[in-house]
C-alpha cells in the first residue's frame, strides 16, 4: 500500500516535537492505508475499526476524530486511491507525442499502477462492491472521470465512429481487462498486456488494421 | 406489480393471490426476494431474515430449498441468466442473418433489463463483489453461441478483437447506466452493445454498420 502514503510508519511515541497538524495528517494517512490493506486482504466484512486500528497503530479516539465509522474510512481510502490513479493516467495522457502514442503511454501507466500495488488494485476493483449501495455511485463517478480525462485530449483529426461512444468503450476495455487480471491475482503480468489492450482500445476509433499497426509496434525501452 | 387496483384490505395482499395467475413457487418467491434485496441493499446487506419475510416463507422452508445465503444467491444468478438468455433467444428467433439476430436479441435483452434493472444490478454488480468467477459462467454461455452463429453463416474466422473482453465491456456499459439509476435509458445502448457483440466475429466495419442500423431499429416492448 505504498500509493496512499509513500510508506509512512508510526511516529515515535512520546515527545517528538511534531506539530499537531503533522501528527493528524500522519494518522489519517496510516488509517487510510490500513483500511485499504485490511479490506483488500480480508474483505469489507472483516474490516472492523479494531482491525484498522491494529494495522495502522493508531488509537480509537484518533480514529473517531477523523472518521464517522469504518465505512467512511474505507470510502475515503477508495477516493484517495482513485484520485491517485486518475492523476497518473492524466499525466501520462497529456504528455507530448501523437495521440496513439499517448494512448499507449496511458495504458502502460495504468497497468504499471496496478502491477506496482496488487492490494490497492484488489481493494479498488474487487472488494469495494461489498461496502453496499454506495458502490454504485462510486463506480459511475469513477467511470465518468476516466471518460472525461480521455475525451479532453482526443486528437481532433480522429475519424468519428458515430454512433459509438468510443471513449466509453476504451474505458470499459481497460477496466474490464484489469479487473479480470486483478481478480485472478495475475497483477505481475499486467505490464505485458500493453500491446493487446492498446489494440482493443484503438479498434473502435481506427478499425483493426490501423489499430494493429499502432499497438504492436516495437517501442524502444527507455533507460 | 402495478396490478393492484383493489382498495381497502385487498390492496394489502400480494398481487399473485388475486390476479388469477398461478402463484409463484416458494423457491421462486425466495429468489425474487434475493434479487430485489440485492438491488436495494447489495448482497452484503441482504439477510436470510429479510428473504424469508419478503418471500413469505418460513425459515425452515428456506433451509429445505437452499443450504445458505450464498447457495440462494447462486440460484438467483442462474435465474437472472436464464431470463436474460430467454429474452435474447426470443428476440433473435426467426432472424435470417447473424447480424440481424444479434441486433434483435440485444434489443430484447436491453428491453428486459430496462423493465427490470434489478436483474442487471445483480448480474453486473453484485456478482462481481460476491464471486468474480461467476461472471465467466454467462460470459462463456454467450461467446460460443455467437461464435457458432457466425461460423454457421460461413463467416471465416479471423483475428479480430477478443470476445471475452467485448463481453466485459458490454457488462460495464450496462452497469454504468443501472448503477446511476438510469435503467430506462438502456435501450439507447443498443448500438454500442451490438457493436461489441459483432466486432469479435465480423470485424470493425461490419460491427459499425450494424451499430448504425441498431440505432434506427425500433425498441422492443417488454410485457410487464
Amino acid at each position: 500500500m505504498t500509493q496512499t502514503t509513500g510508506g509512512t510508519g508510526p511516529l515515535p511515541r512520546g515527545k517528538h516535537g511534531l506539530p499537531r497538524e503533522e501528527v493528524i495528517r500522519s494518522q489519517r494517512e496510516r488509517l487510510l492505508t490500513a483500511a485499504a490493506k485490511v479490506c483488500a486482504e480480508r474483505g469489507f466484512d472483516a474490516t472492523t475499526v479494531a482491525s484498522i486500528l491494529a494495522e495502522a497503530g493508531v488509537g480509537r479516539e484518533s480514529f473517531y476524530e477523523l472518521f464517522e465509522d469504518r465505512r467512511a474510512c474505507v470510502l475515503e481510502a477508495h477516493r484517495v486511491l482513485l484520485d491517485d490513479l486518475i492523476e497518473r493516467v492524466r499525466v501520462a495522457y497529456t504528455g507530448s507525442g501523437e495521440w496513439v502514442e499517448r494512448c499507449r503511454a496511458t495504458i502502460a501507466a495504468l497497468l504499471d499502477w496496478f502491477a506496482a500495488d496488487p492490494l490497492a488494485g484488489r481493494f479498488l476493483l474487487v472488494e469495494l462492491p461489498a461496502v453496499g449501495p454506495e458502490f454504485h455511485e462510486r463506480f459511475e463517478e469513477g467511470f465518468d472521470r476516466f471518460v472525461a480525462v480521455i475525451d479532453s485530449g482526443l486528437d481532433p483529426d480522429l475519424p468519428e465512429p458515430e454512433p459509438l461512444p468510443a471513449t466509453s468503450l476504451a474505458v470499459a476495455a481497460a477496466i474490464s481487462r484489469v479487473y479480470g487480471e486483478v481478480a485472478a491475482g495475475r497483477t505481475e503480468e499486467l505490464p505485458t498486456l500493453v500491446p493487446a489492450l492498446t489494440y482493443e482500445v484503438l479498434v473502435p476509433f481506427l478499425g483493426e488494421d490501423a489499430a494493429r499497426a499502432a499497438a504492436f509496434v516495437e517501442v524502444p525501452q527507455a533507460g | 406489480m402495478e396490478k393492484h387496483s383493489g382498495s381497502g384490505i385487498t390492496a394489502l395482499r400480494p398481487s399473485s393471490s388475486f390476479v388469477g395467475l398461478r402463484p409463484p413457487s416458494q423457491r421462486r418467491r425466495i429468489l425474487d426476494a434475493m434479487i430485489d434485496c440485492c438491488a436495494e441493499k447489495t448482497y452484503p446487506g441482504t439477510t436470510i431474515a429479510e428473504l424469508v419475510r419478503r418471500g413469505s416463507v418460513s425459515r425452515t422452508t428456506f433451509y429445505k430449498l437452499f443450504t445458505d445465503k450464498r447457495d440462494c444467491f447462486d440460484a438467483a444468478v442462474t435465474l437472472c441468466i436464464d431470463r436474460l438468455g430467454e429474452a435474447l433467444a426470443t428476440g433473435a428467433s426467426g432472424c435470417d442473418s447473424p447480424a440481424e439476430a444479434t441486433r434483435r436479441g440485444i434489443a430484447a435483452g436491453l428491453g428486459l433489463l430496462a423493465a427490470e434493472p434489478r436483474l442487471a444490478l445483480l448480474l453486473a454488480g453484485d456478482v462481481l463483489g460476491v464471486d468474480p468467477t461467476q461472471v465467466d459462467r454467462y460470459g462463456q454461455m454467450l461467446g460460443p453461441t455467437l461464435a457458432r452463429m457466425w461460423a454457421e453463416a460461413g463467416e471465416p474466422t479471423r483475428r479480430h478483437s477478443s470476445p471475452g473482453l467485448a463481453f466485459g465491456r458490454a457488462q460495464l456499459l450496462v452497469f454504468h447506466e443501472v448503477a446511476a439509476g438510469r435503467a430506462e435509458r438502456l435501450p439507447a445502448l443498443a448500438p454500442n452493445i451490438v457493436y461489441l457483440a459483432i466486432v469479435p466475429f465480423a470485424g470493425h466495419d461490419e460491427a459499425l454498420r450494424q451499430a448504425r442500423l441498431a440505432k434506427d431499429d425500433p425498441p422492443v416492448e417488454v410485457p410487464a
